[in-house]
């Protein structure tokens, strides 16, 4: 069996380095009574191994093409290490450079984030995915072939890797099996941030070789800045998703509908994440019917990138980061908005509002507001008249960790949840503490080759764990319950869990976001808004 | 003996103006890096974490209400952890037995040649620096540099073995432990245990503050062959601890003020938009097949908009 103990085992020839077995991973509760099946892993197949290196752990994210000759190899290599300089570089990564440097210099390896990395623990705690792996490897890469140190520094701080394609593709796949969920920053009485340094190897790909997974580059930013989503919406394409949507509230509550849409001057440019259009358009349906319930001067944009909050670039490169937040804030700019509300997408949360910060000036800096507050303010003001009776069922929270640890909206959800659902039940761990559903940082929309299997099984088990234990004592499936996950990639998540492990069918689980709760729970609404077949 | 007596003194000198210096250029170093992109974990502001976990964003129209600043609490919490090392109690006990003691040993003996230095200033202005010093002063200083000087050496030595012994023996913090590690446990059991053995021998560290007096005064003075390992051994000491990473004692202050806990917010026509106007104009030289050469952040970002108005007008 393959076992990597030790960084300098990434150098061994074993394929793959680390074997992943469903019998080693992290149990999960009723697996004993066999209510759970655990489904087997996919393995790569011969044709598969042949074509990409995935000799980490026997999973393919990226799939990176092996290089045909010697030439090749060697060129792979001074491309990354000219990367991996450019990453100590003011002018390429003052965006990053201070907690990177922070991060590199001062973690002391005492290993106290280890069990607050919840993939490291739910796969049997496999040595590749310990949260200070990665940057190890990292830093003794960089004590070798970017500080050159001699042979006896090298000796005394281990530096002995020997870069070839091997190591840098198992590195570059590495970076994708960390969901960035930051609880290990978190942690660290250091102030050392590992996540981040996954980040910025991610970054170190994408920005100076052209290598990241082809869902999140080029099906997803780049694709987002020619025809304007991410989900190859076009302009014309939202016109008629709407007309279906407006259609759909009719059906539903009897009302008539008009989603405003480049309507200039409006208060509130509201941004979705596009995949609600295409996945969940109640979402959209249930924001539209609160917001004209409240009377909300708002509106959508149909402008290129204008309709689709997402910002992949957040997850692995600052150019596409830029560039995106950019266009958002210029279509917002255009419709002479006064503020921009972001939607339930978690990352798109973070970007535009934290990240972005310090990117956009002047009369590109138009205030950005979580959608979260703008809700709570509507269910708590009294404005409109809410029945808590019609949510009378199980409901629990799942926080994206966007929004609770990268952005500390932690409590207008709850109190929302509160007000509306007499059976709200908290998952434990919960609020900052959070465990992130598993699909964080792309993993959620990257579908190719074997990787759904690892999310679903490795990085999304210890969310499923949450989910099975907090319904633990309602748990006949004609009990309907909801997991309430305002997050559009976390809703993605969620649906693959329930039902890759039956979930609906066993335990009457259904997920959704938040703002259908409040909705199902207006009183002039003729009939609940949440329908219960998934 | 001469030889011996200047080789100490250099010695000192030399580590003492080494590690200043040496400490000095690296948090200059640190604290000339740009500024960034803000990267911050909540809650920012520490203590109960379920009252201040929040942050603006929680308000409705956030950016019209003041910041909360919270400057007390973060000073607080950083200072006290010093000397708690709250995580490492909550989150690996076993660990915290060792590293504490070990950290305090660490904190104690410095404080201790600090104490040393003023018992030997006070000395030299006439102060007797003894138990039975007419001066209370002296008698503090005197007691001071006794009870820093022996916790130092018993915490210290208690927890490099322990610190060691741990590192050997669990395998999660064993495998990625360098040679150089090992280095510095051994060199700082070395420290303690010679300072203990020289405390054995002089139990009221007179000839240490002696030494002290000489080293103010440019007049060296010769010493039993005890203190002189642990003063030689202390002097290597301060040469090798900026090739470590113990400048953590300092820079986690950077880590969490600057990095984790950053949440200024970017609002229009502040200081912080200025600076970061002039980030945006450095000029980018990643090389991958979607950053067009020779352009700057802010025409990077741009781009996109510039080519479409471009089409637009075509």
């Amino acid at each position: 069996m393959s076992i990597c103990k030790k960084i300098e085992d990434i150098n061994r020839a074993d394929d793959p380095l680390v074997e992943i077995k469903s019998t080693d991973l992290m149990p999960l509760p009723n697996v004993s009574d066999h209510s759970i099946q655990e489904p087997s892993l996919k393995r790569l197949t011969e044709e598969q191994k042949q074509q990409y290196e995935g000799s980490l752990d026997g999973f393919v994210a990226i799939g990176l093409p092996r290089p045909k000759n010697k030439q090749e190899e060697e060129e792979l290599v001074r491309k990354f290490l000219n990367g991996l300089s450019k990453l100590f570089s003011k002018e390429n990564n003052w965006t990053f450079l201070q907690p990177l440097f922070h991060s590199l210099e001062y973690c002391v390896k005492c290993q106290l984030c280890s069990d607050s990395c919840p993939v490291y623990v739910a796969s049997g705690r496999k040595e590749i995915y310990r949260p200070t792996f990665r940057p190890e490897l990292l830093r003794r890469i960089i004590n070798k072939y970017i500080k050159k140190q001699g042979a006896l520094v090298a000796k005394l701080t281990r530096s002995d890797i020997e870069l070839n394609f091997t190591v840098i593709a198992r590195l570059a796949e590495l970076a994708y099996r960390c969901t960035l969920c930051r609880r290990c920053a978190q942690v660290c009485p250091l102030g050392v941030d590992n996540a981040l340094v996954s980040r910025e190897i991610r970054k170190l790909f994408s920005q100076e070789m052209g290598i990241a997974p082809r869902e999140i580059h080029e099906l997803g930013t780049v694709q987002q800045l020619k025809v304007g989503s991410t989900t190859g919406i076009t302009p014309p394409a939202l016109k008629d998703l709407l007309d279906f949507i407006e259609e759909e509230i009719k059906e539903k509550t009897g009302k008539e509908i008009k989603i405003p849409l480049d309507k200039k001057g409006a208060d509130v440019l509201l941004l979705h994440n596009a995949g609600e259009f295409i996945s969940w358009p109640e979402n959209i349906e249930a924001f539209a019917i609160l917001f004209d319930a409240a009377n909300i001067n708002w509106t959508l944009s149909s402008e290129l990138g204008g309709y689709d909050g997402v910002n992949y670039g957040v997850w692995y490169d600052d150019v596409q980061m830029a560039r995106i937040a950019v266009k958002h804030a210029q279509v917002a700019k255009e419709l002479q908005v006064k503020k921009i509300n972001v939607g339930e997408c978690g990352h798109a949360h973070k970007a535009f509002i934290v990240i972005a910060d310090r990117v956009l000036t002047g009369d590109l800096n138009i205030p950005r507001e979580s959608a979260f507050p703008v809700l709570e303010n509507l269910v708590l003001s009294g404005k409109i008249g809410f029945d808590p009776n019609r949510n009378n069922f199980p409901v629990t929270l799942h926080d994206p960790c966007n929004v609770v640890r990268l952005m500390g909206i932690v409590e207008p959800q709850r109190r929302i949840l509160r007000k509306i659902c007499p059976q709200f039940t908290e998952m434990e761990p919960h609020g900052v503490d959070n465990y992130c559903c598993g699909g964080g940082s792309g993993f959620a929309v990257m579908g190719g080759r074997n990787f759904p299997d690892w999310r679903i099984h490795i990085s999304g088990r210890m969310k499923l764990k949450q989910i099975l234990e907090v319904f633990e004592n309602v748990k006949a499936p004609e009990i309907k319950k909801y997991v309430c996950a305002p997050c559009s990639n976390c809703k993605g998540q969620m649906r693959d869990l329930i039902s890759t492990y039956g979930l609906q069918e066993k335990y009457g689980i259904r997920y959704g976001g938040l703002v259908e709760l409040v909705v199902n729970a207006m009183i002039d609404l003729p009939k609940p808004f949440i329908e219960w077949e998934q | 003996m001469a030889r011996v007596r200047i080789l100490l003194a250099v010695a000192t000198y030399f580590g003492y103006v080494f590690i200043i210096v040496m400490y000095s250029a690296k948090l200059v170093k640190y604290l000339h890096l740009p500024m960034h992109l803000r990267s911050e974990v909540y809650p920012v502001i520490p203590g109960d974490r379920t009252s201040k976990e929040r942050s603006c964003y929680e308000d409705l129209d956030w950016w019209t209400r003041p910041r909360r600043h919270h400057l007390l609490q973060r000073g607080w919490f950083l200072f006290s952890d010093y000397f708690l090392l709250r995580e490492y109690f909550r989150r690996d006990r076993s660990y915290w037995l060792f590293l504490y003691p070990w950290h305090i040993g660490f904190i104690l003996i410095i404080t201790f040649h600090i104490f040393c230095f003023f018992g030997a200033l006070a000395s030299l202005l006439g102060i007797p620096v003894t138990d039975g010093s007419p001066s209370s002063f002296g008698k503090v200083i005197y007691g001071l540099i006794l009870a820093t000087g022996v916790v130092s050496f018993i915490s210290g030595l208690f927890g490099s073995i322990g610190i060691l012994i741990k590192r050997i023996t669990d395998k999660d913090l064993r495998h990625y432990a360098t040679p150089q590690n090992y280095f510095t446990y051994i060199l700082l059991l070395a420290v303690f245990l010679s300072g203990l053995y020289s405390w054995y021998l002089d139990p009221a560290f007179s000839e240490y503050t002696d030494f002290w007096k000489g080293l103010i005064t440019f007049k060296p003075i010769d010493v039993e062959p005890a203190t002189a390992s642990h003063i030689l051994l202390f002097a290597f000491l301060l040469i090798y601890l900026p090739f470590t990473r113990s400048l953590h004692y300092i820079t986690r202050l950077f880590g969490f003020l600057f990095i984790r806990w950053d949440d200024k917010p970017n609002l229009r026509g502040s200081e912080l938009e200025k600076e970061v106007e002039e980030m945006v104009r450095l000029k980018v030289g990643w090389e991958g097949p979607h950053i067009k050469p020779n352009l700057t952040w802010k025409e990077i970002a741009s781009e996109a908009i510039v080519r479409e108005k471009e089409q637009v007008s075509k």
